[in-house]
């Protein structure tokens, strides 16, 4: 208890003075001014990967913004469930804020976590990728239509699809896909691998059929002739990949979904200072630098605001709750 | 073509030339200070590289583990104590070499067949790894499965501590990397609800705390009472080194060969390639009875065997995402952090980069060279720098960077735990490279495993259906027969001797 | 400090049953037989046969049961030994709270002095280290490195 008064008391006596300094700088500001020091970005995946890339174009047009650092932290692990769990559970004072991604409309029903997208305040939607459906390049199909009529006509399990693990994001959209084509969302058997791209190496190795994780996943082996896109599951073609075409405009199958990235703070977080950071964000979405970044790597931009993000969130979360239960991923 | 000229580019930048220099001098201390390991200098510079250009990133590594693995012979010779492990195997040869008045001939000798021997490795690097890399495109989960237990069985197979022992290391790392999410339903194993342990065991922090840690606990004892050394005085190490060369080349290219390949099976590194060649130099020498008097010949074979095996540990690692050896098990973490993903694909999506890396492979080598002199001679200094600062300083390092390892204090946790248990392990003379060899590979001999049996529908005939994975199979099994036969006629062997 | 490989090997089947136990509350995962309790079961039973044999070769060797090291009963070098476990532990329940320069700053000294540096050394090298690695890893790497009690300084 002693610490904790004497903390308070440092903490006081510390905020009083960085509240002068900073008054000292630029008066009219000087009470409460958001942030007066570095941010932290929580990114539940790993560096490299893309949601690490989308945080970290992000927080670079944020820290150039708002002045302050933003720095990304990858707290990876656990489908997730770590870095979710960190952003949610952090002080809501707005210098932890994080990415939050698809999983956390999935986790919660497979029972990995009581994490849900209400355990956040959002911040804004910036990205959304839809799946795709690629086979290897000397498979027999010529395009989609040959490979579902192939699917449908030949007996249950006897194709093999991959892309991530059991009850992920690619596994749904497949489960999603051959419901929508009126099969059982088993009639593909389903290899869990450790992320896109063990799964592209199982596809070209001959190991799996199809693989249904996001065309920019699997842009380096359809790139080095290795695998063909016939296929995406979105409303309409990407413009980086125009050539692949949509379920809907080839088997008239109106099935979309998406792996989408927005950013969210802990619950309760004030309300200045998520509506600063969501204009801040707006700002970092209209900005070239972060159109021309996400379409280089051929990732989708997709905006929504804080409200809308939120009820994005709640129907994604009820949708998602629809496809496991009927695919029988959910659990208790 | 292009991406040659590119890579000179991306390697002849003034920062990265700065990096490479730190870091060899990094190296050098870190190797010539008993304790510190090159796997320990691998896994503190993972968090100083996060933030680097994959180029220099990996060029600190590259250039901190050779010189390191050739520094580790310092100590050997003039103090009989091997600053790594992979010096270990001749650090008796080494030191009675020099108790015979030949201190100058011995550093001159374990420096120069250190370089040729590191140029060795990484020449085969080159001309092998993009060659793999077409057949590597052909690896499914069948072959990786075989691939996986081919690399555990090579650690257990070339271990020499009792093999009982050898299995309980592995047995306990490999059920270290189930705890987390499974990889067959997704769901959480031994986790006790906490969301920390979800994320599994990390590897570094692990590694940080099996050889640094529990390092750090058999030192402390003494530390309040070290006494000085005294370390003879260095004079000319380039004399008659010419006539060691003339007579013993050929050992020079046996103990390279031997260290590439060894390098190159998964899981067995530079230590095992030292101990190896030395052994395989004593066995075919014409004077095996010199040797342990201060003998050169079997330190020409090792000294060369521990540097090549550094280059040939990249060929897995790059090609199939497999460690060579424990630095290369680090290795490919910061490949997946820069988005080198090791495969075949990182030869045709990067090359700039990866000819890049082979580049700094050439240039730490030949640095090796005066820094190596430079480190030798000051070696009296470094060797003196007293313990109560730097075991402190050691311990403040392994917190910060296992820390780094997953930004929260878990990392440090897993450190400390995994740090007691690896000095426990090591009391009772259970050696610990198989257990980070099992963490290692664990999660995909499982994860195979699961996605074979997928596949295959529960029919067994399918894991050696395929031809590569069918030679693989075939391999492992044949290697686990003969580890089986020989386990049995030692385990009779040891009845008869209690009897 | 060792024990008797027989103990070493009673501890070991004691533990490979617990793993056991505890892959009995695994979900087994409908249409696959080889769920998440496959690998961990395998594993404990390999584990429980190399205690097996521990046990048996150290009921035939006839070792003591306890080995002691000379420095347990040291009591010195005991402490020596037993800080650098204590000094991990600390940080782990301190930082958060202090941050990482007041932590850090206090472990290396108290080690340091305990090591018998004089403190004319010990406390500018203290200082010294603290520093350089803040500065290196939380400021040039941005490790979030805890901030604690300087928060609001930094």
């Amino acid at each position: 208890m002693a610490s904790f008064t004497r903390r308070t008391l440092l903490a006081a006596s510390g905020t009083a003075l960085a509240t002068a300094g900073a008054g000292l700088a630029a008066p009219a500001l000087a009470q409460g001014r958001y942030p007066n020091r570095p941010v932290q970005v929580i990114v539940p995946w790993g560096a490299g990967g893309g949601t690490d890339a989308t945080a970290r174009i992000v927080s670079s047009l944020l820290e150039r913004d708002l002045g302050q650092p933003f720095n990304v932290v990858n707290r990876t692990g656990g489908s997730g469930v770590v870095g979710h769990s960190a952003i949610a559970t952090a002080q809501p004072d707005g210098y932890t804020i994080g990415m939050i991604t698809v999983e956390i409309t999935m986790m919660h029903w497979q029972g990995l976590t009581d994490l849900r997208p209400t355990s956040y305040t959002p911040l804004a939607l910036m990205n959304s990728d839809p799946p795709g459906v690629t086979v290897a390049q000397n498979a027999p199909f010529a395009d989609i239509r040959a490979l579902a009529e192939a699917i449908r006509t030949r007996p249950a399990g006897t194709f093999r699809a991959s892309g991530t693990g059991q009850g992920g994001i690619w596994h749904l959209a497949l489960v999603g896909w051959l419901q929508a084509m009126g099969l059982r969302g088993d009639h593909v058997r389903w290899v869990p691998s450790n992320g896109a791209a063990p799964a592209m190496q199982e596809l070209a190795a001959g190991g799996v059929d199809i693989v249904t994780c996001s065309i920019p996943e699997a842009r380096a082996m359809i790139d080095a002739n290795r695998a063909r896109a016939l296929a995406i599951m979105a409303p309409a073609r990407n413009p980086m990949f125009a050539q692949v075409p949509t379920l809907n405009e080839t088997l008239g199958i109106n099935y979309s979904t998406g792996a989408w990235r927005g950013i969210a703070g802990p619950r309760n977080m004030p309300a200045e200072i998520a509506g600063a950071l969501q204009a801040a964000l707006k700002r970092a979405y209209d900005n070239r630098e972060f159109q021309e970044f996400m379409s280089s790597r051929g990732f989708g931009t997709v905006w929504g605001d804080a409200a809308q993000f939120a009820s994005f969130m709640a129907e994604g979360d009820r949708a998602m709750g629809d496809a496991m239960r009927a695919a029988g991923l959910a659990r208790g | 073509m292009d991406a040659l000229i590119q890579a000179f580019g991306l390697v002849f930048d003034p920062f990265v030339l700065g990096v490479i220099a730190v870091s060899a001098v990094f190296g050098m201390f870190v190797g010539a200070m008993p304790g510190l390991t090159a796997t320990m200098a691998t896994a503190l510079l993972v968090p100083v590289t996060f933030f680097m250009p994959p180029v220099p990133a990996l060029g600190a590594i590259v250039t901190a583990t050779a010189m390191a693995i050739f520094a580790g012979d310092i100590p050997a010779a003039m103090l009989r104590m091997p600053g790594t492990p992979a010096s270990a195997a001749y650090a008796d040869e080494s030191y009675a070499m020099t108790k015979k008045g030949q201190l100058n001939l011995n550093m001159g000798v374990n420096l120069v067949f250190s370089v040729a021997g590191g140029l060795v490795g990484v020449a085969v690097l080159i001309a092998a790894a993009p060659l793999l890399a077409e057949v590597a495109i052909n690896f499914s989960s069948f072959e990786y499965f075989w691939l996986a237990c081919l690399g555990l069985t090579c650690a257990v197979f070339l271990t020499n501590a009792d093999a009982v022992k050898g299995f309980l290391s592995l047995f306990i790392g490999l059920l270290l990397a189930t705890v987390g999410i499974d990889p067959s339903a997704g769901a959480p194993r031994f986790t006790f609800g906490e969301v920390e342990l979800m994320q599994g065991v990390n590897f570094v922090a692990t590694m940080i705390g099996v050889f640094a840690v529990s390092e750090l606990l058999r030192g402390a004892s003494t530390v309040r009472d070290a006494g000085h050394v005294v370390v003879q005085q260095v004079g000319d190490m380039f004399r008659g080194l010419g006539a060691v060369f003339r007579r013993y080349w050929f050992n020079f290219l046996r103990g390279s060969a031997i260290g590439t390949v060894i390098g190159a099976l998964p899981g067995a590194g530079a230590d095992i390639a030292a101990w190896i060649s030395y052994a395989v130099s004593k066995r075919f020498s014409k004077e095996p009875e010199k040797f342990g008097t201060g003998h050169v010949e079997g330190i020409v074979d090792s000294t060369s065997a521990n540097n090549s095996a550094l280059g040939g540990a990249w060929i897995p690692a790059l090609v199939f995402g497999i460690p060579g050896d424990s630095i290369t098990a680090i290795v490919i973490g910061v490949l997946y952090m820069k988005g080198m993903n090791p495969g075949p694909t990182v030869f045709t999506e990067n090359p700039q980069l990866i000819y890049a890396v082979f580049l700094i492979f050439i240039l730490a080598n030949l640095i090796m060279l005066p820094l190596g002199w430079a480190a030798i001679k000051s070696a009296r200094q470094m060797l003196r720098t007293p313990r109560n600062i730097l075991l402190p300083m050691i311990l403040m390092f392994c917190i910060v960077g296992s820390f780094a390892m997953t930004n929260s204090l878990y990392g440090v946790a897993i450190m400390l735990a995994m740090g007691i248990f690896g000095w426990f392990l090591e009391e009772h003379g259970v050696p610990v490279a198989p257990l980070i060899l099992g963490l290692v590979l664990g999660e995909m001999l499982e994860q195979t495993f699961v996605q074979n049996m997928i596949k295959a529908d529960g029919n067994w005939l399918a894991f050696v259906d395929r031809p590569i994975a069918g030679a693989l199979g075939v391999a492992t099994l044949l290697i686990w027969a003969v580890m089986i036969a020989r386990g049995t006629g030692l385990l009779g062997a040891r009845r008869a001797a209690a009897a | 400090m060792r024990v008797n490989d027989a103990v070493l090997g009673v501890l070991l089947l004691g533990f490979a049953g617990w793993v056991w136990w505890l892959t009995s509350f695994f979900p087994a995962f409908p249409g696959q037989d080889y769920g998440p309790s496959l690998f961990p079961r395998i594993l404990a039973a390999g584990i429980a046969g190399c205690g097996l044999l521990l046990a048996l070769r150290g009921l035939r060797a006839r070792q003591r049961l306890l080995t002691l090291d000379e420095w347990v009963r040291d009591p010195a070098r005991l402490v020596s030994v037993l800080l650098m476990p204590g000094a991990v532990l600390a940080y782990i329940f301190v930082v958060d709270t202090l941050g990482f320069i007041p932590t850090a700053f206090a472990i290396l000294l108290v080690l340091f002095l305990w090591f018998r540096a004089r403190p004319v050394v010990a406390l500018p090298v203290a200082a010294g280290v603290t520093l350089t690695i803040h500065w290196f890893f939380a400021g040039m790497m941005r490790v979030p490195l805890p901030r604690g009690l300087l928060d609001s300084v930094l």
